[in-house]
């Protein structure tokens, strides 16, 4: 007895390895229901929508994936480690106001715009990881703080007027293209939609820098146990740190895209976003506690969303609908993930 | 395993998705039926004032035998939504398309798709301001500089007006809903100048514009009226009361005027209900006066709270919406760029008249 090793709630180091083998292997499993609940799904509208089954709308459906499945992406670091970042949505659209102020009315380029964009967001993300990792601020009321910062800052710096990006029709429009869509030509009559490989490109980085870097493994095992980890001499801080940085960044990618796809960004907005990003990762399988959770499954649960939408809208019912079944979706999938951690506790019976 | 439950689970949802399709107005999901087709994209939900649009649009759908559907996002600041709804409109492959926009430059390229696949695009209420050229084939609106003026008109013509005017420097508040909206700004602007022009008539450059950028104008001499401008944070209702409250207690204050239903709601919550502005009232003395209807607002206008309001005739644009569809689809040329909806002046006194209380929407 004194020579077992313990960890936290007194079990034994065998009895968390199985429960934790048990909890992937399932995860595994919902990842391969939340793909068949997107077939379902997109089957089901293909047959009771209006003209549902058409390349006009999984046009559409990818348009309206982009924005929300960036920030799930950096989100999904975020909740791994078992914070939450309620800024997201504000900081996307703060960073994306500026960028659209400075490009009308300071004239700069509009691709250093889109830098400075990008450098914004992370400058965010970086705020939020100082105050949760060194000044110790919960993460729920350090980005809440952020969340409203960022809104007020968007309305501060644009003196509360709406910004628009160059459209698809000027010279400037050009970067549309290659961020949301083409032109529509013979061979693409929707136009190709280059988004698609802009969220590709993204969803592999991110799944790179979460299974295959040192970063993605401290966001994993921070999320588990934190305490093991700084006791094992690891600068939690640092990567803490690290980690919302590049959530922050991942918002500056969204909100790049987010202003291809709809031109206008309205001062005030972007309150509320933060929580469809939030639900894509639930979606996926991403536990809320940390220490678990997939890009695959977040990239997943936002196209998910995306169908539901795009489909509740083809069968004519209104956008209180939509949200109410996303509601839905979340709560199943959370019931889910219960349902899933009974089962890796029942574990502990077998081996005692 | 476990599978059978979630399969439950999913089919409960996918069951409980085409339960609220068919109980939803009825209306065929799948695009079976020969009657034309016509998308209807409002600016929102929020506000009494679309159900009365819907209702007309209706009206007209059944008296000209087409089918619509009608939907708008959940306030009017997502602009995003609205144009997921217009290009899953467009993907429903519809005879013509019924447009109020939130912003045309966020629509242009659908704006754009619809010319190239040939649906014609009618516009209504605030319609697509500064469309390119040959995408909107008419619109249904009300001319809300016109309309707006016709309040500043009234409170120039009001007996206290006029003598505070005389008797020295004055202050009018004017709460404004957002700068983004083309109808709203309109609307503000059509009140703003055209009180100034009233009052500058007899004494030139007396008046000055303040509160924000988009209105300012400097006075040229002695001021004797300050138009103040409040445009809240957000369009919350919590934002508009404070815009409001802080409106209502600007100094020398001795009229407001909100540009529409959410900043007409804005003055009368800040106001309690509007009962402030009673004889007995806090704000007895100031000339309190709205756009649109609704409910509260309406009842204030009925105990003469309010001076008076503006009202659009929200049935007449979606009937008129729809019935202008019905010309684009028959291939009739338009007789005229925009029709005007009209606007009426409502008080206490009006509201007893059938005719003008039938616009005034509850």
């Amino acid at each position: 007895m004194f020579n077992t090793v313990k960890t936290e709630q007194n079990q034994p180091v065998e009895v968390l390895e199985a429960r934790k083998a048990f909890r992937v292997k399932q995860m595994g499993l919902q990842k391969l229901l939340a793909l068949a609940a997107l077939f379902i799904l997109y089957v089901f509208f293909c047959i009771f929508g209006k003209n549902f089954a058409s390349t006009g709308t999984l046009v559409s459906i990818l348009d309206s994936t982009y924005y929300v499945a960036f920030m799930a992406f950096g989100i999904t670091f975020v909740i791994i480690t078992g914070g939450i970042d309620l800024s997201i949505g504000t900081n996307m659209m703060c960073s994306a106001l500026i960028g659209g102020y400075l490009y009308s009315a300071k004239g700069l380029s509009i691709w250093l715009c889109l830098v400075i964009v990008v450098i914004i967001a992370t400058a965010f993300g970086f705020i939020n990881g100082v105050l949760i990792a060194k000044l110790k601020l919960p993460p729920f009321i350090a980005t809440l703080g952020v969340m409203m910062m960022t809104q007020g800052i968007g309305s501060i710096v644009t003196n509360v007027q709406t910004q628009r990006y160059p459209s698809g029709f000027v010279a400037d429009g050009f970067y549309k293209s290659i961020f949301y869509k083409t032109a529509s030509s013979d061979l693409f009559p929707s136009g190709f939609p280059s988004g698609l490989i802009y969220m590709g490109i993204f969803f592999l980085i991110a799944m790179f820098l979460l299974n295959k870097t040192k970063l993605g493994r401290y966001t994993y095992a921070i999320g588990s146990n934190e305490e093991a980890v700084r006791l094992s001499g690891v600068n939690v801080a640092k990567w803490k740190i690290l980690v919302y940085t590049l959530c922050g960044a991942f918002c500056g990618f969204s909100a790049i895209v987010y202003a291809a796809t709809y031109t206008t960004i309205i001062p005030g907005t972007g309150g509320g976003l933060e929580m469809k990003a939030i639900a894509a990762v639930i979606i996926g399988g991403t536990s809320m506690s940390g220490g678990l959770g997939t890009m695959s499954g977040t990239m997943i649960g936002a196209l998910l969303m995306s169908v539901l939408s795009n489909g509740l809208m083809a069968m004519g019912l209104q956008g209180h609908y939509q949200t109410f079944f996303t509601g839905l979706v979340v709560v199943l999938a959370v019931l889910l993930d219960i349902y899933r951690n009974k089962k890796a506790n029942a574990i502990k019976t077998l081996h005692s | 395993m476990n599978i059978k439950k979630i399969g439950a689970l999913l089919m409960a949802v996918a069951m409980a998705a085409s339960l609220t399709a068919c109980n939803s107005s009825g209306k065929p999901a799948s695009g079976s039926s020969d009657k034309p087709y016509i998308a209807i994209v409002s600016k929102g939900f929020q506000h009494q004032f679309w159900q009365v649009v819907k209702k007309g649009a209706e009206a007209a759908a059944a008296d000209l035998g087409v089918e619509i559907t009608f939907e708008g996002p959940q306030s009017e600041s997502d602009i995003n939504d609205q144009v997921n709804m217009l290009k899953s409109a467009i993907n429903r492959q519809p005879d013509a398309i019924a447009l109020a926009a939130l912003d045309t430059e966020s629509v242009k390229e659908q704006l754009n798709e619809c010319l190239t696949k040939g649906i014609p695009v009618i516009g209504f209420d605030s319609g697509v301001p500064n469309a390119p050229a040959g995408s909107i084939y008419a619109t249904a609106s009300t001319n809300n500089y016109e309309a707006a003026g016709i309040a500043a008109q009234k409170l120039f013509e009001n007996a206290d007006f006029q003598a505070k005017l005389k008797a020295g420097k004055i202050t009018v508040g004017v709460l404004s809903q957002d700068a983004t909206s083309e109808s709203v700004t309109q609307r503000t602007r059509g009140f703003i100048e055209t009180l100034t022009k009233l009052v500058e008539a007899e004494n030139a450059g007396s008046v000055e514009v303040v509160g924000h950028d988009l209105f300012k104008k400097a006075a040229t001499a002695d001021v004797k009226l300050t138009i103040k401008v409040n445009i809240p944070a957000t369009t919350s209702a919590a934002d508009m009361k404070t815009g409001a409250e802080s409106l209502l207690t600007s100094e020398n204050l001795v009229a407001i005027f909100g540009s529409n239903e959410a900043a007409a709601n804005g003055i009368l919550a800040a106001a309690n209900d509007g009962s402030e502005f009673s004889d007995t009232g806090r704000y007895k003395d100031i000339i309190a006066m709205g756009f649109d209807a609704g409910k509260t607002q309406r009842t204030a206008v009925e105990n003469g709270w309010f001076y008076g309001s503006i009202t659009q005739d929200p049935y007449q644009i979606g009937y008129k919406a729809v019935s202008l569809a019905v010309d684009a689809i028959n291939g009739k040329a338009a007789a005229s760029p925009t029709i005007d909806t009209g606007a009426k002046w409502y008080n206490a006194e009006a509201l007893k008249d059938e005719s003008i209380s039938q616009l005034v929407y509850e």
